[in-house]
């Protein structure tokens, strides 16, 4: 095996690796952010608790998927060369960080896929694409997993106000704390049986490809282990900004609509990978906190923030193909273009990191607000207005 | 169409389901609460049993559901 090659294989671990990071990042919300926001977990708790589970649940399911864009790409006529997952994990990567750092949850799985198809079209051509399955695993779903996790979260709310309206308030809230802890962490424990898996089946796949392991074979055990870390390392650390937004942005949530919200986006993730209509997490969590909101009287939601959310899930799949081609074009320039490209990418993550700098979100200020800003706006104002005086 | 019906069948599922789960656990909320000494110290054992009936199918809910998660079990 020729030195390009390797380094090749190396920095596409390294890279999905940091996708994986960046999943467990992006999708803490997922399965905590209603617990944080309603009190029933402290923050760290929460994350550390996501954590754990992520990890077990990467042990527990090896099921690796035994192609890599899940039917998008038509991996019988086109081979799908470490350079193309190369560029389309970066693609995927660097729209999560953007995402996170605007605090807009979005589905890591649809940035892949999309950042996949970009380096595709780029690499191999339009003909390489099934776009068939493009509308009925990314747009189909972006649409329908809200509106199925929004009913179902909003009949359990109601069915669960009608029977508890005659309790003690504080009885009912601590009652359903316990509720809510348990139906997160099932959530957490999904996420890590099935996130983490996509890594796995990219570095196997990429290993095989390369003749490093045999044909045929699952992951080995460190591939298992280094994927179950670096996605429950990405979870402890906690996306403070996504969980804001679910937690705080969407709607004011009590113990009872988080218990509803949480056991409607397990029992929908459940059902439709059970029944072979497998929708996004994300999507299904975000509706369930819709939902949830709807399902209390007198409580609002917050229709901007759910439409810049909906927005940003269907511009995700193109958005995270555009950096994916832009990626692929790049490595066309052999193994120097390769290292530029992973240069560049460094530096642009190192740019969003900054920004978020600017107004960071922290275990200790994530219940502080609802929306999340890039600048201290009113800090900056009341500055500037004490200066003056 | 088959994405037509798929989407109905979850739809229909899913609602059942966290439907079924939400009216289990705040029944056995609501129906534990009810069992408590009241004030001439009557307890209310009928209502704790069903109470702890409906906790039992919650646990059963979420074991169903790690067997449905976990590969090795199926």
């Amino acid at each position: 095996m020729d030195i390009a090659t390797l380094v090749i294989v190396g920095l596409v671990i390294v890279v999905a690796l940091t996708f994986d990071f960046t999943n467990g990042f992006h999708d803490t919300a997922n399965a905590m952010a209603t617990s944080i926001a309603t009190g029933a977990l402290k923050p760290k708790t929460a994350v550390i608790a996501a954590g754990t589970l992520n990890l077990v649940g990467a042990f527990l399911s090896t099921e690796v998927a035994k192609t890599i864009s899940g039917g998008l790409i038509n991996e019988e006529a086109v081979s799908i060369g470490a350079e193309f997952i190369l560029a389309g994990l970066i693609g995927a990567i660097l729209w999560n960080l953007i995402t996170w750092l605007v605090g807009l949850p979005s589905s890591s799985s649809h940035a892949l896929f999309g950042g996949l198809v970009g380096a595709v079209i780029i690499g191999a051509g339009v003909e390489g694409v099934n776009f068939g399955v493009v509308v009925s695993k990314i747009l189909i779903p972006a649409l329908v997993s809200p509106i199925v996790a929004g009913l179902a979260a909003f009949a359990a709310c109601k069915l669960i106000f009608f029977i508890v309206r005659k309790m003690d308030e504080k009885q009912m809230i601590d009652g359903f704390r316990h509720g809510q802890t348990i139906t997160a962490c099932l959530v957490a424990l999904s996420h890590g049986t099935n996130d983490a898996q996509k890594t796995m089946g990219i570095i196997t796949l990429t290993l095989i490809s390369t003749g490093l392991q045999t044909s045929g074979t699952g992951p080995q055990l460190w591939v298992v282990a280094v994927c179950g870390l670096a996605i429950a390392l990405g979870t402890y650390m906690g996306g403070w900004r996504v969980i804001r937004t679910l937690g705080k942005g969407l709607t004011e949530i009590t113990t009872p609509q988080g218990f509803a919200a949480e056991a409607a986006s397990a029992t929908t993730i459940l059902v439709s990978s059970h029944l072979g209509f497998a929708l996004s997490t994300t999507q299904v969590c975000s509706g369930s906190i819709i939902g949830s909101g709807l399902g209390k009287k007198g409580n609002e939601v917050s229709w901007a923030t759910a439409a810049r959310m909906l927005v940003t899930w269907l511009i995700t799949f193109p958005c995270a193909g555009v950096i994916g081609a832009v990626a692929c074009a790049i490595t066309k320039f052999g193994m120097y273009g390769t290292i530029g490209l992973f240069i560049a990418f460094l530096l642009l993550a190192l740019v969003i990191f900054r920004l978020s700098r600017r107004n960071p979100v922290t275990a200790t200020n994530v219940n502080d607000s609802k929306d999340v800003r890039l600048n201290p706006i009113a800090t900056q104002t009341n500055a500037a207005v004490g200066q003056a005086a | 169409m088959d994405v037509l019906m798929n989407f109905v069948v979850v739809l229909a599922v899913a609602v059942g389901v966290a439907g079924a789960i939400g009216v289990l656990y705040a029944s056995g909320l609501r129906l534990w609460a009810a069992g408590t000494l009241d004030s001439a110290g009557n307890a209310h054992l009928g209502y704790r049993i069903v109470s702890v009936l409906c906790f039992s199918a919650c646990v059963a809910i979420v074991l169903f559901a790690l067997w449905l998660m976990i590969p090795v079990f199926h």
